[in-house]
C-alpha cells in the first residue's frame, strides 16, 4: 500500500537526542518521513530519564516525553565511538536524503561524522546541526538544555511577579520553540534540491531561532532603548487581563478583556454594571493603571465558582475566558477531544501509550503517528535487513564487533 | 538564491497568523499582505516607535511583517473579492487567521478558491480549529494558554499561574502553520494538488508543557508549579538560581546523563571551599533514587542546594558563564533584553542584521535568520511594509490595470 502522507518518499538519519532534536523529527515522521533514530547503546538518551512516566514508573521505555519525541520513528543502537561502526553509519548516510545531529559541537567530527566527513560519501545530503547557542561564537560549546537556553535567550526574565524572582517558563522553552523552525528549514532545503540537485549544511541555534518569539520585546529595545521586564499576567493593551481564582484547591480561570465591549460584558456577567459605568474606567489605558481594584472585584466574584461555570458563564457573552487546565483537564477537554489531539499507540513493552496527535489537519493527507517509539535497538534487524539489505554474515560481523551494544 | 524563490504567498492573516508568512518571506518567497482600506488591524497594536502611536509605527507589526510586500483591498466589496480571486488563482499558498465562516461567508473559502486553482494550499490558523464545541470561543493568548496546558505549570506556588509576558501562543501556532504548508508543498510537487489546512494554536501550545500533558492519560502525577524551578514527587527542583548582579539557570540534577555535570560542578565547589569532600564524593548518578528511597533524606539535599546558592550568589553572571564554559558546566545567565542584543555570542554569529527604514531616516537592529541555510542563506531584503506600500506596483505591473484604473479603486475605496 502506497503512503500518501507528504513525506513518504524523504528518508532521515537521525542523530538528534533529548528534546528539541527529536521533537522536531517527530513532526517529520507525522508528515510520513521514515525516520532511522541511532541511539547510543551504552549513554541512555536523557530523554528516556524524564517525566512524566507510564505509570508512574521509571523504565527505560516509560517516559512520555521519549515516547511523545520519538513515536513514528525506527530505532536502532549503534555505538558511535566504536570505528567497526563506520561502514554502517556511511551506509546509512547513502541511503538517507537527510541527516539530523544535536550534539554539542564538535562531538560529530570527534567521531568522523562531521558534514565534511559525510558530504564525501554523499555529495548531496542535507544536514542539520541544532544546538544551544548554533555552531561558531564563543558559546558554541556549551552544553546543556532549554532551560539554560531559554533564560540565556530572555524568556526567563519575563516570566513571572516584578517583586520576586523570575518564575521563568516552564521546562526547556526553547525546546519547544526550535522544532518547528528545524522541521521547517529540512522542509525547504529538500525542495531547493529537488528543483537544483544540490544539498546543504544548516547550522540551528536554538537561543537564535526562539528569540523570533520575542521579537517585539526586542524591537522595543533596539528601537527604543526600553528594557522589559516580569509584569505577572498584566498585557500592554487589554485590561482586565490576569488569571483569576476559583472554588477549589489550584484551580483558575483566566479571563481577557479585548476591547471597551469586553470589559462592558464582563461587567454585566459578574454583575457590577456600576464598574461598567464609572468614568474611570472607561479606557484601557484608565483600567490598566487601575489593575488592583479591578482584578479584585472580578476576583470576588470568581473565586467562589467552579472555574468551568466561569468559563461557561463569560464565554456565552463573548467574553474570552477559559479554565487553566491541567493534564486531566485537557485529557477531557472536548475540543482536545474533537481536534484527535491525544492518541494511543501499541507499544511492545507496556502496552497501550498515549502520545500527542499531529498539530496541523491536513484535508487531502493527513499527518498520522503510527507507531510508539521505539525500545533501544528495537529496529536494528529491521534496519539492516531491510533497509541496507544486510545478509546475516554481516549483521553477526556488527554484533561481534560490539557496533550495536 | 533564496530556498523558496519560486513561491507566492497570500497573506490575509490577522494579528494571530503574522509570523507564518513572515518566516517563508525571510526564506525567499513572495510575500503579498493583503491589507484592508487603512491597514491591518495589527498596525495599532503597541508598543511603537517613539511612543508614536500610529499604523506604520508599530513594533509588533515591524516584528511580523518583515519580507512581505503590502497591498491594501477591500475584501467587504463583491469588485475587491474579485481582485483578490484574480491574485488567488496565480498564488501557491494563502494564509488566513480569521475566526471561523468569516472568509466563506464572503465566498473566498478554500472551496470557493480551490475551484478557481487546485493547486492553491490554504492554511487557517485559529485558537481552537475551525469545528468543534470550542471553535467560536472568545479568545486571546493569556486563553489558548490556559486552554492548552502551559498556563499551569509555570509561576509562584502561593500566586496565580503566570504566562511568558510577551504572547506567545499564535507563535507556536504560526511556526507549526509554516511546516505544515512546506509539508504540502512537498507533496504538490507529486500530484500538482494543494489542499486545506486547519491549525489549532490550543494544540500548538501543547508543546509548551514538554509532554505533562501527556500525565493523566500515562496514568502519571500532574506537575506542581515552582518559580524557577520542577517538583518532581517531594523534590524542589532548583532551575534559577541567584547570582551577585542577577539570576542565572543552573541545571542540577542527577542520573547517568545529568549526574556527570552535577559531580563536575560539586568538584570545582570542593576545589573553592564551599564543601567538604563527603559532601563532594556523593554518588550524584544515583542521588535521585537515593531520595525517592529515602536513603538520603531531602533535608540533606536541601543543605547542598543551599550551598549551591551560596556559591551561585558570590559571582556575576558572566563570571558564572565563563566558569560554565571553562569547566563544562550547565550554567547560563538570566538575561535581560538589552543583554540579548549586546550578546557577544550573537554578535559574532552576526545574528541581528541592520534593517533600513528610508521613511523614518533610520535602521534598526532586528532578530537574525532563524537558521545559517549554506547554501541558500536567509537574506533580509524587505523592511517591514508602510500601509499599501506596493499597490501601484503589484495592481499596475503585475494585474495589468492601468493608473487610471488604480486611480479609480482608490476613490471607491477599493484599495
Amino acid at each position: 500500500m502506497t503512503d500518501a502522507r507528504p513525506l513518504s518518499d524523504v528518508k532521515i538519519l537521525d542523530f538528534m537526542w533529548v528534546m528539541a532534536g527529536p521533537a522536531s523529527t517527530r513532526i517529520l515522521a507525522d508528515y510520513g518521513a521514515t525516520i532511522v533514530r541511532i541511539e547510543s547503546p551504552t549513554r541512555i538518551d536523557t530523554a528516556r530519564t524524564l517525566q512524566p512516566f507510564h505509570g508512574n514508573a521509571l523504565g527505560p521505555d516509560s517516559s512520555g516525553l521519549f515516547a511523545n519525541c520519538n513515536a513514528g520513528k525506527f530505532g536502532i543502537s549503534i555505538d558511535l565511538g566504536n570505528p567497526a561502526a563506520r561502514d554502517l553509519v556511511f551506509d546509512l548516510v547513502r541511503w538517507a536524503d537527510v541527516v539530523t545531529e544535536s550534539f554539542s559541537p564538535k562531538a560529530m567530527r570527534a567521531w568522523g561524522y562531521d558534514y565534511e566527513s559525510i558530504r564525501k560519501v554523499k555529495p548531496d545530503i542535507i544536514m542539520l546541526s541544532s544546538c544551544l547557542m548554533g555552531q561558531t561564537g564563543p558559546l558554541a560549546k556549551i552544553a546543556g538544555f532549554g532551560n539554560m537556553a531559554a533564560a540565556i535567550a530572555g524568556f526567563h526574565n519575563l516570566t513571572g511577579w516584578p517583586d520576586q524572582p523570575p518564575a521563568g517558563p516552564f521546562g526547556a522553552y526553547t525546546d519547544y520553540v526550535a522544532p518547528r523552525f528545524t522541521a521547517m528549514a529540512l522542509i525547504a532545503a529538500l525542495d531547493h534540491h529537488r528543483r537544483t540537485g544540490e544539498g546543504q549544511y544548516i547550522d540551528q541555534s536554538q537561543a537564535e531561532c526562539a528569540i523570533h518569539f520575542l521579537a517585539p520585546a526586542i524591537l522595543d529595545y533596539t528601537a527604543n532603548g526600553r528594557v522589559a521586564g516580569r509584569v505577572g499576567n498584566a498585557d500592554y493593551e487589554f485590561a482586565p487581563h490576569g488569571v483569576y481564582p476559583a472554588a477549589g484547591e489550584d484551580r483558575w480561570v483566566a479571563i481577557a478583556c479585548r476591547h471597551d465591549d469586553d470589559w462592558r460584558r464582563l461587567c454585566s456577567a459578574i454583575g457590577r454594571e456600576d464598574l461598567a459605568r464609572d468614568a474611570r474606567y472607561s479606557s484601557a489605558a484608565q483600567r490598566r493603571e487601575h489593575r488592583a481594584a479591578l482584578d479584585s472585584a472580578i476576583a470576588a466574584w470568581s473565586k467562589s465558582r467552579d472555574p468551568v461555570e466561569a468559563e461557561t458563564i463569560l464565554q456565552a457573552r463573548g467574553v474570552p475566558a477559559h479554565q487553566v487546565q491541567n493534564s486531566a483537564e485537557t485529557y477531557r477537554d472536548p475540543q482536545l477531544l474533537h481536534r484527535g489531539h491525544f492518541v494511543d499507540l501499541d507499544h511492545p513493552t507496556l502496552g497501550k501509550f498515549t502520545v500527542e496527535g499531529p498539530r496541523a489537519k491536513l484535508s487531502r493527507t493527513p499527518a498520522e503517528v503510527r507507531r510508539a517509539a521505539p525500545t533501544l535497538g528495537q529496529h536494528n534487524q529491521y534496519v539492516l535487513e531491510e533497509i541496507l539489505k544486510y545478509d546475516e554474515a554481516k549483521i553477526t560481523e556488527l554484533a561481534t564487533a560490539g557496533v550495536l551494544g | 538564491m533564496s530556498v523558496l524563490s519560486p513561491y507566492r504567498v497570500l497573506d490575509l492573516a490577522t494579528e494571530r497568523g503574522l509570523l507564518c508568512g513572515q518566516l517563508l518571506g525571510d526564506m525567499g518567497a513572495d510575500v503579498i499582505k493583503v491589507e484592508p482600506p487603512g491597514g491591518s488591524s495589527a498596525r495599532s497594536i503597541g508598543p511603537f516607535f517613539n511612543d508614536q502611536p500610529h499604523p506604520d509605527r508599530s513594533l509588533y507589526w515591524w516584528a511580523y511583517n518583515r519580507s512581505k510586500r503590502s497591498i491594501t483591498l477591500d475584501l467587504e466589496r463583491e469588485q475587491g473579492r474579485d481582485i483578490f480571486r484574480r491574485l488567488a488563482a496565480r498564488a501557491d499558498f494563502l494564509i488566513e487567521s480569521d475566526n471561523p465562516g468569516y472568509l466563506a461567508e464572503r465566498g473566498l473559502a478554500f472551496p470557493d478558491l480551490s475551484a478557481i486553482n487546485p493547486r492553491l494550499i490554504y492554511a487557517s490558523i485559529t485558537a481552537f480549529g475551525q469545528d468543534g464545541p470550542k471553535a467560536s470561543y472568545a479568545d486571546s493568548d493569556l486563553i489558548i494558554m490556559a486552554a492548552g496546558g502551559p498556563l499551569i505549570l509555570a509561576g509562584d506556588e502561593n500566586r496565580p499561574p503566570v504566562r511568558l509576558s510577551v504572547p506567545q501562543a499564535y507563535l507556536h501556532a504560526c511556526a507549526d502553520t509554516a511546516v505544515a504548508m512546506l509539508a504540502a508543498n512537498h507533496e504538490r510537487v507529486r500530484t500538482g494538488l494543494g489542499q486545506y489546512i486547519d491549525v489549532a494554536a490550543q494544540q500548538s501550545v501543547g508543546m509548551a508543557t514538554q509532554s505533562y500533558i501527556l500525565a493523566a492519560a500515562l496514568g502519571s502525577s500532574e506537575a506542581r508549579r515552582m518559580a524557577g524551578g520542577i517538583k518532581f514527587g517531594p523534590l524542589d527542583i532548583q532551575l534559577v538560581w541567584p547570582a551577585k548582579d542577577g539570576y542565572v539557570a543552573m541545571t542540577m540534577l542527577f542520573g547517568s546523563a545529568l549526574g556527570v555535570f552535577t559531580r563536575r560542578f560539586m568538584h570545582y565547589l570542593c576545589e573553592q571551599g564551599f564543601c567538604d569532600e563527603a559532601t563532594r564524593d556523593k554518588d550524584w548518578i544515583q542521588y535521585g533514587e537515593m531520595l525517592f528511597d529515602g536513603s538520603e533524606p531531602i533535608s540533606e539535599f536541601e543543605r547542598i542546594k543551599e550551598i549551591a546558592r551560596t556559591f551561585t550568589r558570590s559571582h556575576t553572571k558572566d563570571e558564572l558563564l565563563q566558569l560554565s564554559v571553562e569547566r563544562g558546566l550547565l550554567i547560563t545567565p538570566v538575561t535581560t533584553i538589552d543583554e540579548v542584543v549586546e550578546s557577544t555570542q550573537l554578535e559574532s554569529r552576526n545574528y541581528f542584521q541592520n534593517v533600513e527604514h528610508p521613511e523614518l531616516g533610520a535602521s534598526f537592529r532586528y532578530p537574525g535568520p532563524f537558521v545559517k541555510f549554506g547554501a541558500t542563506p536567509i537574506e533580509y531584503r524587505r523592511r517591514p511594509p508602510t500601509v499599501g506600500e506596493h499597490n501601484r506596483e503589484i495592481y499596475e505591473a503585475e494585474l495589468g490595470f492601468s493608473p487610471r484604473e488604480v486611480s479609480e479603486l482608490k476613490q471607491k475605496g477599493i484599495i
